[in-house]
């Protein structure tokens, strides 16, 4: 059986976008309503034994870095991301946009100790042409997202990042999109990954999972070549999912339950007994 | 209260997380809170199992309603049998007790015949509305009437890698007054989604709602009370199939436009303010 530790940790992972901790940007009228989010649960559900939530500093850091959550830093109205591409090691993680770099609180999402940070790397022109080009992309097709570019692998790769958040608690749902691009100047390759997580629970839990491996080849290693590989691939991405919906509600879901019997009339119940299947009740059962 | 608090929280945390592993959750919950055990079983709903009757080769469904201990009741034979490898026949011991499911385990003589009809009628429904799954109806006495629960189970493999699980759970508690009956009927519907392709990658839809409506309807007989509770039933799932049509095709898909637009925010802005002055213009 797993350790206590791994089963909240667990929980810690599985959290839907927006609901770790309390939805502080609300505004206190609203934030009334709410007095639950995983962080909460947990506290309470682990309250015999408190040394638990203090040992989930490595769970809350996985979650973060996974999701890429997003921080703005003191004084700034600019969202920033956070992710394993821009850690500096030691809580502390940089943005090339602004030129900073910042320590994040990953139990309380917060973000502190902002210095200047300059980016020093063999690929900086590439990184900053292309952040200038993915932003542009980005407020193009993401009404409220985030965005940022990196060079990794000892400046062998560059990382590009995009997330888009909605979260609307007042109306029990949230939504996130995350679209990573990791580009290989050395093969010419652009490989990641899209991933779509949206989650409604007005009496109720429904959750929508998507991830779809991205990979492409890529011509030239210019700004605008990548960017031009990374629209089509979302775009084409987003038709899919669209699709996908369709198929599963004229599929998956109508081979279910039918919305009425073949006769399209409710059953008589006073008359059930009389029913026999196979026969009486117009062919509806003859598929068995 | 610390438990009141532990046990809300718990169901929670069960609201929030992938309800695709709910039983994998609520078993990391019950190893992490033994003490939640009984309450979380009894009150959240899991996907059915299917067993077959030893007596009468048909398939039934398992719940915590037809449980007792490891043993299960057969509505179609009315016998607790052991389909999932437990020990010992569960149901009443010489001492007239029956563990695990409560006093109401075992249903009266009385209510037990309208239990088989229950199952007949709700087996003309299954086979009308989902044309095949599995369907099961157990019955238990109240002091003031009797409650009961309809399971109906069907899983669809369409074609190529697309999935489908429904899952319905209609719990009732019907009490008798003067030629009525006051019903009371919480529905829950778990309903899996899932499909996947090259083009696509991998794509799950899952989840559960419940609802919940009270109704007080004439009775005659008994064989009213199976009337009844099949038009609440039906009318229920009518009501629950549109609802999660729109949550799963409609909320879910405007979410995922809502993170992203297809066409260029740029465009569809100008769209917008071109589409404003014309009004402007008109109003002038």
């Amino acid at each position: 059986m797993a350790s206590p530790l791994a089963t909240v940790s667990s929980f810690v992972e599985g959290a839907p976008p927006g609901e770790m901790l309390l939805p502080v940007l609300l505004p206190p009228a609203i934030l009334d309503l709410f007095t639950e989010a995983i962080c909460l649960d947990i506290k309470a559900l682990t309250i015999d034994t408190p040394s638990l939530a203090s040992q989930l500093g490595p769970a809350f850091e996985k979650y973060n870095e996974e999701q890429f959550a997003t921080v703005k830093l003191p004084g700034s109205s600019q969202s920033v991301i956070v992710s394993s591409y821009n850690s500096l090691g030691d809580g502390r993680y940089y943005d090339v946009e602004s030129s900073s770099s910042f320590v994040f609180d990953h139990s309380t999402q917060k973000a502190s100790g902002v210095q200047s940070h300059v980016l020093e790397s063999r690929q900086s022109d590439l990184v900053k042409s292309l952040l200038k080009s993915l932003s542009t992309h980005v407020k193009e097709h993401y009404p409220s997202a985030s965005c940022g570019v990196y060079p990794i692998e000892d400046d062998s790769q560059i990382a590009a990042v995009v997330v888009a958040n909605k979260y609307s608690p007042n109306n029990f749902w949230n939504g996130r999109w995350r679209s990573l691009y990791i580009f290989s100047p050395s093969s010419s390759s652009l490989t990641g990954s899209i991933k779509v997580d949206v989650h409604y629970y007005e009496d109720g839990n429904v959750r929508l999972l998507t991830t779809k491996p991205v990979s492409a080849s890529v011509s030239s290693a210019s700004a605008s070549t990548i960017i031009r590989e990374i629209t089509v691939a979302e775009k084409k991405y987003q038709e899919e999912i669209n699709k996908g919906f369709n198929n599963l509600s004229e599929t998956a879901f109508k081979g279910l339950r039918r919305q009425l019997p073949i006769t399209r009339q409710k059953i008589e119940w006073d008359k059930i007994a009389g029913y026999r299947l196979g026969q009486d009740i117009g062919g509806g059962s003859s598929k068995r | 209260m610390a438990e009141v608090d532990q046990f809300d929280s718990a169901l929670d945390l069960l609201r929030r997380l992938d309800p695709k592993h709910t039983s994998e959750h609520l078993n990391s919950l019950i190893s992490l809170v033994p003490s939640l055990t009984e309450d979380l079983l009894s009150s959240v709903d899991q996907p059915l199992t299917i067993a077959r009757c030893r007596t009468t080769g048909r398939d039934y469904l398992l719940c915590d309603y037809n449980r007792d201990g490891d043993s299960y009741r057969s509505p179609w034979s009315g016998e607790f049998e052991t389909p999932l490898g437990g020990q010992g026949l569960g149901g009443v011991d010489d001492q007239g007790n029956n563990e695990g499911a409560g006093e109401g385990a075992v249903p009266s003589e009385r209510v037990r015949d309208m239990e088989v009809r229950a199952n007949e009628a709700f087996d003309v429904y299954r086979e009308l509305y989902y044309e095949g799954g599995v369907s099961s109806v157990y019955f238990w006495n109240l002091d003031d009437g009797f409650a009961g629960v309809v399971l109906l189970k069907k899983v669809a493999t369409p074609s190529g890698k697309s999935e489908g699980t429904w899952d319905s759970i209609h719990v009732f508690e019907a009490v008798d007054r003067a030629r009525t009956a006051h019903y009371k009927l919480t529905s829950t519907v778990i309903l899996h989604l899932s499909t996947g392709n090259d083009n696509l990658g991998e794509m799950d839809l899952s989840g559960n709602m419940t609802r919940q409506i009270e109704s007080d309807l004439p009775v005659e007989d008994d064989t009213s009370h199976i009337a009844n509770i099949g038009k609440l039933v039906e009318d229920m799932e009518l009501k629950m199939r549109n609802l999660l049509q729109e949550v799963y095709f409609g909320k879910a898909k405007d979410v995922v436009g809502d993170l992203r637009s297809i066409a260029s925010l740029t465009e569809a802005n100008r769209d917008k303010a071109t589409h404003q002055e014309m009004i402007n213009s008109m109003k002038r």
